[in-house]
């Protein structure tokens, strides 16, 4: 068994340790010994719709974002093309606002997006950032998926599920309780920065899904998970808002 | 009249009552100085002949004080931020000083605009601009532009710019008096590197610009595949560098000569504060021996890579705050180096910086690859650091898990081995210095050279 991973903008979209995500899904296929293949795409490459079992594509700066901004639609025909075949994806931050249907900037331009998620974004005017950790109802365990949201744009679901819901944080948009977007096996989320390290429930869903496509539905053993949980449990707890403080 | 008057002579008597109860390296003078009379600060300015400011996300420190010993080993009368109070409060507090014939000035790089709208500054130095705590200025793009903006206040200033930084060398352009320092290529210089990348899309016409090599972080040589952008040439090139774990040495050249340096600060990066502060120097016509016998013996203040002894152990505790700084931290301290124990102690409180994804955009590979008797992670984010060591390769039996800081310091001082590094994020730092003294360390930093110019 092989796990064909795409990373998409390596070079551009890097920021907040996003490549982390990469390096856990990595790990935790190989110790359940899968093989792994990273393939970097970018500006300019083809991408082979039936080349790979997930695609990855972080956030980046401004500058960065605008450049592969142009990339991506050029693309996006590809990914709407994977993803309907059934590739997972995961898309954080920027990458996340990139797959929506546009993005209106604060003076009212309007940006088109790649059209995968049912999702539009909106500037604002505060940057909503923070610890944040919500509920996502199909991980195999029942514990929140927690990490730092870091972005200005506001993102409204259009009919797009979302992948969860907010406990503590800002999510999607700050204001209705939802946070990132789902589209069959697509993921995208403001979760940035190494998510799935402390996350490996939600890595390993994703590994499932990527692996099912190809070899359908798979087991993955279990690995010792005792750290990562034990911090995912101390990270929730000491940023979970105490009820009836003043 | 009274106003500039009553302020000046506030901040005088609030900076005597500071002195009187030995606080030094506050800001309060400035403060309350600039309450009284906003514009004080350019009031102040206008009694020193020569006025330099040094700015950049790293190495600001470091070179400022740097310029300001040879300055004074030159026999110049210099006022100076030197406890880093670089915010507009302290570059005030610096400037309520007596007279002298130079202000060498430590500025923010996300409050340079403050300063330069009433400081007329004869000369700018701009060190580098790294990612540095992200979410406090969130694109190192706007930081620039806002860099660019202060130092359109000041046109006639001479710049002296890292020649290395493409983002640094965008705020050179169209502007008449600027010289560039940077680094020659390098047996350590890599065509690929494992950092994460910032500022290397090309400033005029947005494509990726090509890397022949690179220093550390996106410091490198760089040039645009489409239009002319590239690196500049450097005035001051270092030359024929030698890093090892006591420091490093290099040839200087510069426009009318060749000046060998040797400097007991380790890491590259303290190369290109080398580099900065002498060029400047040499800008201010100070003789070369000089320059060269003050680089000799300058050592930064606490808390950069100090050493203690305490009871059998030889340890060294040094600040890191972003991937760069951490990445080189790794690299210089391992280098050469036996056995040891390392503790890495991250905290993510406002000072720090709230998020600590950036762990996992250092290049941890020098300690993966070093031979470490056990890796102890502390402090409020313990637990993200070993994760980030545990995915990159490091056995679990090999890390110690202790977010308590005097249990991590007991912890480290029964492991066995003569030799412990500890990392600290900035809020960690004093903390660890704190405990190390309460258990009896001793440190072994050498003062930074005298006000007298003797080495
Ligand atoms: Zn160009």
């Amino acid at each position: 068994m092989k796990l064909r991973l795409c990373h998409l903008y390596p070079e551009l979209l890097n920021l907040y340790g996003d490549r982390g995500n990469i390096l856990v899904l990595c790990r935790r296929a190989e110790w359940r010994g899968i093989a792994v293949e990273v393939t970097p795409v970018s500006l300019g490459d083809k991408l082979d719709p039936q080349g790979y079992d997930l695609i990855f594509l972080g956030g980046g700066p401004d500058q960065e974002q605008g450049v592969a901004s142009a990339d991506l639609l050029a693309k996006g025909p590809w990914l709407k093309e994977a993803v309907e075949a059934g590739v997972a994806l995961l898309a954080i931050c920027g990458g996340y606002q990139l797959l929506g249907e546009y993005y209106r900037t604060g003076s009212g331009e309007t940006l088109p997006g790649a059209g995968l998620f049912a999702a539009y974004t909106e500037a604002g005017t505060r940057r909503l950032k923070g610890n944040i950790a919500i509920q996502v109802e199909e991980l195999e365990v029942d514990r929140p998926v927690i990490g730092f949201e870091n972005h200005g744009g506001r993102t409204f679901l259009q009919g797009a599920r979302p992948l969860g819901r907010v406990i503590y944080g800002d999510g999607n948009n700050g204001s209705d309780g939802t946070e990132g977007a789902r589209y069959k096996n697509a993921v995208g989320t403001y979760l940035h920065g190494p998510l799935l390290s402390k996350n490996p429930h939600l890595a390993d869903y994703l590994l499932r899904l990527a692996l099912q496509r190809r070899h359908g539905e798979v087991e993955l053993p279990p690995l010792d998970d005792s750290l990562e949980f034990a911090v995912n449990e101390a990270v929730y707890r000491r940023f979970l808002p105490t009820k009836g403080k003043w | 009249m009274l106003r500039p008057f009553l302020a000046f002579w506030a901040g005088r008597l609030a900076a005597f009552i500071c002195r009187l109860w030995q606080r030094g390296g506050t800001s309060l003078p400035g403060y309350l100085a600039l309450k009284i009379d906003p514009d004080i600060m350019g009031r102040l300015a206008s009694r020193y002949k020569q006025i330099i400011l040094v700015t950049g996300t790293n190495g600001k420190t470091t070179t400022a004080n740097l310029l300001a010993s040879i300055c004074r080993a030159a026999g110049l009368q210099v006022v100076h931020n030197s406890e880093g109070a670089n915010m507009p409060a302290g570059v005030t507090t610096a400037l309520l000083n007596r007279r002298g014939d130079i202000a060498v000035l430590e500025v923010d790089e996300g409050t340079l605009g403050l300063v330069t709208r009433q400081v007329r500054a004869d000369g700018v130095i701009i060190t580098n601009l790294l990612r540095d705590q992200l979410d406090r200025y969130h694109e190192l793009e706007q930081l620039a532009a806002a860099i660019s903006r202060a130092l359109e206040a000041i046109p006639a200033a001479a710049l002296i710019l890292n020649a290395d930084d493409s983002l640094v060398t965008s705020l050179g352009r169209g502007r008449d008096r600027v010289r560039y320092f940077g680094l020659a290529r390098t047996p350590w210089s890599q065509e690929i590197t494992s950092e994460v990348l910032e500022g290397h899309i090309c400033p005029l016409c947005r494509r990726p610009l090509e890397f022949n090599y690179y220093h550390y972080s996106h410091l490198g040589d760089y040039s645009c595949p489409r239009c002319s952008y590239s690196r500049p040439a450097a005035e001051y090139e270092g030359r024929v560098l030698v890093l090892n774990a006591d420091g490093a040495r290099f040839d200087l050249i510069y426009p009318e000569g060749r000046l060998p340096l040797r400097t007991p600060m380790p890491g590259i990066y303290n190369v290109y504060n080398v580099l900065a502060a002498a060029g400047a120097a040499l800008q201010l016509k100070i003789d070369p021996a000089t320059i060269a016998r003050v680089v000799a013996a300058f050592l930064p203040g606490q808390g950069r890579a100090e050493n203690f002894s305490l009871r059998s152990k030889k340890l060294t505790l040094m600040l890191v705050k972003n991937p760069a700084g951490l990445s080189v931290a790794l690299k210089t301290l391992t280098s050469g180096r036996g056995k040891a124990t390392y503790l890495l102690a991250i905290n993510d409180l406002a000072a720090d910086g709230r998020d600590v994804s950036w762990l996992w955009d250092a290049d941890l590979t020098p300690l993966l690859r070093a031979p470490y008797q056990r890796i102890i992670c502390a402090g409020l984010r313990a637990g993200d650091m070993a994760i980030c060591l545990k995915y990159q390769g490091v056995r679990e039996r090999d890390l110690k898990v202790i977010p308590g800081q005097e249990e991590s310091v007991d912890f480290l001082l029964e492991e066995p081995g003569a030799e412990g590094i500890i990392l600290c994020t900035y809020t960690n730092l004093a903390l660890y210095r704190r405990i190390l003294k309460k258990r009896g360390a001793v440190s072994e930093v050498t003062p930074l050279p005298s006000l007298s110019g003797t080495p």
